[in-house]
């Protein structure tokens, strides 16, 4: 069976926090995936993305606030727009938007970064492994 | 390549009993930039951070990866007493393998142990090309202007003067009071605004820290936090005042329902405004008053509540129900608004002095009869579905409060934020009264409707806020962070190969970046007092210019190659 590997850039105030609940809550979950905290959903760059599909990971997941509460002046809207532009080329691209999970709001708690976890680790697993370009 | 020491944290078996420390020495050993690996049994203990300093001073190694716990568990306070003991704090890194590995794969030892080999990888990677932002301080001066004397102005004003610090308290009309001139009782404890205004106007007038400047309007503000220069006229001439914080109190409006229920045409149709004037100057003659609510609130255009209007009709009505023999007076509502531990009670009281409460739907609004003069108003009784009609001779519209005409204007040259309505507004609801810009706060109604009571407390907080300002000499921009600790960096440009593209600036939701004309050409220059290093702006330029060093992109790309 297919064992994706997932990157995540979790926001530090929001996805962060429900990867440290459910570690503090010791909630057991598939090993394949490696947490990249960042200070806003915001600073995650486009080509850090490109870089890291090409590079042969199976699937990116980018969890941020919820709208509205976004500590930085309402920056998660911005990333949002750029990110699912993004989405789109990589659905033109044959990568295809389902490797990239847009989140917001919704892995603050422990069980909710559990559940997008598990489910994201699903989904890839049905797809074929992404080849290393690089 | 910088060479680093790698501390592994047992956490007394929490960590080493799924994750293997010898399978982890034995990899790390393999690379050339590891010239220590120490394993402690708790970084929590003192006598660990003891024995890892000297450890860290013995080597020769340039910066020290921790892999031990989260930095949301122990991990930040493991950074802190290492910096404490002389370390650097950008020569720090520090990997999560309990919460982020050994806690979660207890299930799988062997993979967790490759994972949190990944994880250091990582860890290491990423601190190679850490760097550390810049940073600056600004003198502040130790005075305040506060925008506004209505009564949140003044009790920041009062607050402020009796902390030691000088105020500058700028008002557009002639006289301080505000709103509060204009009524005469206060709800809920029904005192006369005269006593509530007093204490404050004495202030202004005898502390020789306040200085009142009458018939100002402001014009431009420049500068940042600590260091704000603001120009202003005052009484028709130019002028200006250097200021270490900015307390924005310049309440709201009244709105007038021109068209609503025949107002500005019928002469006893009235709002409550007119109702204060009449009772303050004893004008006022009614023994059958109708109070109207939500005239021009809750609707389509305003659908906000404005907070205070039922109260003030609970005020005038039961006012006018305890001092005139034989009164009957009718409140005509969508839902009285009392809340917290005194307006219930206030709402009951006006109940129990004979006012009665006809609660009507938002389609079918009470009808006026008489045209210019009204006898009757018939209301459709949404809670026993019969029509009445109530015997007149007042009717009176509570109105909410609106912005300020000037408010976006205002806004814009202080560069805070105004909400849909055009209330200024907080940036985020956990930090109330705070605004954009750091040093800038807003109280009263110029942030919400509120009671003038709400308005002194909110004026305090915000004179306490800005004490913790103006009680320093010099605020360096790295502390501006507003959660515990510092920032966790600035943004950085290369000027050699920034384009001027401007995207950073279109970006920034702080507008902390504008190009600037330097030697010829065009570049984006950030201003590190306004950066909250979030990083819109990186993401946004074409190559790779805009930075932040504690987290840059090498950082990041080498991440990503070490992470499987
Ligand atoms: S306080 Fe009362 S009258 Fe004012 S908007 Fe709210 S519900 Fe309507
Ligand atoms: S990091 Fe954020 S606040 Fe700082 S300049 Fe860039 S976009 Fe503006
Ligand atoms: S986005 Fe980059 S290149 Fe463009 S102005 Fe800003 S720093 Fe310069």
């Amino acid at each position: 069976m297919n064992q994706p590997r997932i990157l995540i850039f979790a926001c530090k105030w929001c996805g962060f926090i429900g990867a440290d609940a459910a570690g503090k809550k010791r909630i057991s979950l598939p090993s394949r995936f490696r947490v990249i905290p960042m200070e806003c959903a915001s600073l995650v760059e486009t080509d850090a993305i490109l870089r890291a599909l090409a590079g042969g990971i199976d699937g990116i997941a980018v969890l941020g606030c919820h709208i509205g509460g976004c500590r930085y002046n309402n920056a998660n809207h911005t990333a949002i727009k750029r990110l699912e532009l993004l989405q789109d080329l990589l659905d033109t691209t044959g990568i295809g938007s389902s490797r990239l999970l847009l989140s917001f709001g919704t892995a603050h708690e422990d069980y909710q970064f559990e559940e997008i976890i598990k489910n994201f680790f699903d989904e890839l697993t049905l797809l074929p492994p992404l080849d290393p370009w690089l | 390549m910088a060479n680093i020491s790698v501390f592994l944290c047992k956490c007394f078996g929490e960590i080493d009993n799924t994750i293997n420390f010898d399978f982890l020495r034995e990899e790390l050993s393999k690379d050339p930039s590891v010239v220590l690996i120490s394993i402690v049994d708790s970084l929590c203990l003192e006598t660990d951070i003891e024995k890892t300093v000297s450890q860290i001073r013995e080597s020769n190694s340039d910066k020290v990866l921790i892999a031990a716990c989260s930095t949301l568990s122990r991990g930040n306070l493991v950074i802190e007493s290492l910096i404490k003991e002389g370390v650097e704090r950008h020569k720090i890194g520090l990997v999560d393998i309990r919460e982020g590995c050994a806690w979660i794969h207890g299930d799988n030892p062997e993979d967790a142990s490759k994972k949190a080999k990944d994880l250091i990888n990582m860890g290491i990677a990423a601190l190679q090309h850490k760097d550390m932002s810049d940073d600056m301080s600004v003198t502040v001066h130790p005075n305040a202007l506060i925008i506004g004397a209505g009564p949140a102005g003044l009790a920041a004003a009062m607050s402020l003067a009796r902390t030691g610090f000088k105020v500058n308290l700028l008002e557009r009309s002639k006289v301080p009071g505000g709103m509060l001139k204009l009524i005469s009782r206060c709800y809920p404890d029904n005192d006369d605004a005269s006593n509530k205004l007093g204490p404050y106007l004495r202030e202004v007038e005898n502390n020789p820290l306040i200085t009142f400047y009458p018939q100002s309007k402001i014009t431009s503000v420049e500068g940042d936090t600590g260091n704000f220069t603001v120009h202003f006229s005052f009484q028709e001439k130019d002028s200006f005042i250097q200021a270490g914080v900015i307390i924005v109190a310049t309440g709201a409006k009244i709105f007038f329902p021109t068209g609503l229920y025949g107002y500005g045409e019928i002469k006893n149709v009235i709002n409550q405004m007119e109702f204060e004037r009449q009772s303050l100057n004893g004008s006022l003659e009614t023994k059958k008053p109708v109070f109207i609510q939500c005239v021009g609130a809750r609707n389509r255009e305003r659908p906000y509540c404005s907070t205070i209007c039922c109260p003030i009709s609970l005020k005038n009505a039961s006012r006018i129900a305890e001092d005139i023999p034989g009164a009957s007076v009718f409140i005509l509502h969508r839902g009285i608004m009392t809340p917290g531990n005194t307006l219930e009670k206030y709402y009951r009281d006006t109940l129990s002095s004979g006012v009665q409460f006809i609660r009507f739907e938002e389609e079918q609004p009470p009808r006026i009869i008489g045209s210019d003069y009204v006898e009757a108003v018939e209301v459709y009784d949404a809670i026993t579905g019969i029509t009445r009609k109530i015997e007149t001779d007042l009717v009176v519209l509570s109105t909410p409060l609106v912005p300020n005409n000037d408010n976006v204007q205002l806004a814009e040259m202080l560069d805070i934020e105004v909400d849909r309505y055009g209330f200024f507004s907080e940036i985020y609801p956990m930090h109330p009264l705070e605004t954009k810009t750091d040093g800038i706060f807003i109280c009263g109604s110029a942030r919400w409707p509120v009671s003038s009571d709400h308005s002194i407390l909110q004026g305090k907080a915000a004179a306490m806020k800005a004490v913790s300002y103006l009680r320093q000499s010099k605020i360096a921009a790295s502390t501006l962070s507003r959660v515990p600790g510092l920032k966790s960096g600035h943004a950085r440009v290369v000027p050699e190969s920034c384009t001027g593209c401007g995207n950073c600036v279109a970006a920034c939701p702080f507008d902390a970046c504008h190009i600037e004309k330097l030697e010829g050409r065009y570049i984006s220059i950030v201003n590190m007092m306004k950066c909250k290093a979030c990083g819109s702006c990186v993401s946004v330029c074409p190559n790779g210019t805009m930075q932040i060093p504690e987290h840059n992109y090498r950082m990041v790309g080498e991440m990503i190659k070490m992470a499987f």
